[in-house]
């Protein structure tokens, strides 16, 4: 048990789109109905984990904003507020 | 001629004015800025010259082949202009004459300058667009499909103004979950391209940026020009990454615009075209974890028709199976806990799991016979200890519902489930 990686934290280092894409994926092999029970119940799981991992992200998501090159805008003059 | 010389002398002596220098600067000044046409002026000459002291203002003389005058190009004209005045350069400048009084000089103060010929930027638009568009720079084949889950995007606009601000609202409400990364650049003058371009160029070493907008708020054909430069057209198209491309309003069609990747008509509407609205997403995700759990009903069933039947026969036959039997009994067991486990993760989950039966697997499940039973408030029950005699149950069929009562509750001795 305590070789595996710890959910909560293997989970969280993934981008948010890989979340959702593999419980997309997970959703479609159960569906298809295929897979030997024992695996089913284990992909089921995972799903899970997925599912609340994927909607805590977004539950706490607050956007990321930095600035790439600080002070290198040149010339700096301002453009006179514009229009959007 | 002596004698008229004599007269001013004597008229002088009579009553002798003396001026100051600075009393006689301020007078011929008082007389430059009284004259209308002085005021606002357009004129056409070559720039010999030009300095760019530390100031930020420009000094240049500008001349034809008979006269000059001096005139000066305060810095935030300069940053207006769409062209940096060099040596030699013919412009058409638009300003005001006035006198320098500490120097005793008058000058033309410059507000606006073009290129003398300008007056077609047109001519100049539609070439460039015939000459890149020949070299397949805007062709539809060149145009990617944008990330659809981007992570990290970059964005060139000014720093300053509505444009960045709005972008960000728009983010911030559609796609908490990215990241946007502002490689800042003036966004008109002279020395807007330049700097457009090292900005992409910022955003292009950066592998880990999977999408680029470029953006800028309204302003006069002359505002947008940096634009429509070939250096920021082939910047914007040799992108390693899509581009969309959001200058100005919707009737605003910058060369830019047709080397991106994808056309927005304004800065915002490029922000809301980058990336996916995720409002309806926490939706879909339960829709998603929903479908799993149906799906590995179905799978459960199938599990506990083949224990039923199936392998009481064999098990008859085959004592030897009673291990394996048992076996997939545990697992049908741990399944429905692991279906339990999750629905108990909200209060609603297993209605939700009822809601999302009806709604996607009544062709699946129900019609192959299978049914649902349900108390009177929508638990689904998976045991006979969840129910008592007499109590109400419904139970859900194919095509509709019947409404029972629990008459008797055994549990079946050889079914663990």
């Amino acid at each position: 048990m305590s070789s595996e990686p710890k959910p909560a934290d293997d989970l969280a280092a993934r981008p948010f789109d890989e979340l959702v894409g593999e419980l997309q994926r997970i959703v479609q092999a159960l569906e298809a109905g295929n897979l030997p029970l024992e695996e089913s119940i284990a992909r089921y799981r995972e799903a899970l984990r997925l599912h609340a991992a994927a909607e805590g992200r977004l539950r706490a998501a607050e956007l990321t904003i930095s600035q790439l090159g600080r002070g290198l805008v040149e010339g700096a003059e301002e453009e006179p507020t514009p229009e959007g | 001629m002596s004698g008229e010389q004599a007269t001013l002398w004597e008229g002088a002596r009579a009553a002798p004015r003396i001026l100051r220098v600075t009393d006689l600067n301020r007078r011929v000044r008082t007389l430059l800025d009284a004259d209308l046409t002085l005021a606002d002026v357009w004129v056409e000459g070559e720039v010999s010259q030009p300095t760019y002291p530390p100031s930020g203002h420009c000094f240049f003389t500008l001349k034809d082949a008979a006269s000059q005058i001096r005139a000066v190009l305060f810095r935030e004209e300069l940053a207006r202009a769409t062209v940096r005045p060099e040596h030699g350069m013919q412009v058409i400048c638009h300003g005001k004459v006035r006198a320098y009084e500490p120097q005793g000089v008058y000058q033309l103060y410059v507000e606006s300058l073009t290129p003398a010929g300008a007056g077609d930027l047109h001519q100049q638009y539609e070439a460039l667009r015939a000459k890149l568009g020949a070299e397949g720079l805007f062709e539809a084949a060149r145009k990617r499909e944008l990330p659809r889950w981007p992570r990290r995007i970059g964005v060139v606009t000014s720093p300053v103004g509505a444009v960045w601000r709005d972008i960000g609202n728009v983010m911030r409400r559609r796609y908490p979950i990215g990241e946007l990364i502002l490689s800042p650049s003036i966004v008109q003058g002279a020395t807007a391209a330049g700097a457009i371009v090292r900005a992409l160029q910022r955003l292009y070493a950066d592998t880990t940026i999977d999408l680029v907008i470029l953006a800028r708020g309204g302003g006069s054909l002359e505002d947008l020009w940096s634009f429509n430069d070939e250096r920021v057209v082939r910047a914007v198209a040799s992108s390693p990454v899509p581009v969309v491309v959001g200058v100005g309003h919707e009737s605003d069609v910058t060369l830019a615009d047709f080397a991106a990747d994808l056309r927005a008509p304004t800065p915002s509407a490029a922000a809301e075209q980058a990336v996916p609205d995720l409002a309806q997403l926490p939706g879909i995700l339960a829709r998603l974890r929903d479908r799993a759990s149906v799906a590995l009903l179905g799978r459960l069933a199938e599990g506990r028709r083949f224990l039923g039947a199936e392998a009481r026969a064999l098990a008859g036959l085959r004592p030897e199976t009673a291990a394996a039997r048992q076996r997939a009994a545990d697992l049908l067991d741990r399944g429905h806990r692991a279906l339990l486990t999750g629905a108990q993760r909200q209060q609603a989950s297993l209605d939700g799991l009822a809601d999302a039966l009806r709604a996607l697997s009544p062709t699946a499940t129900l019609q192959r016979g299978y049914a649902i039973a349900r108390l009177a408030d929508g638990t689904i029950v998976r045991d006979p200890s969840q129910a008592t005699v007499g109590q109400p149950l419904e139970v859900v069929v194919a095509s509709g519902r019947l409404t029972t009562r629990v008459e008797d509750v055994t549990r079946d001795p050889e079914e663990l489930l």
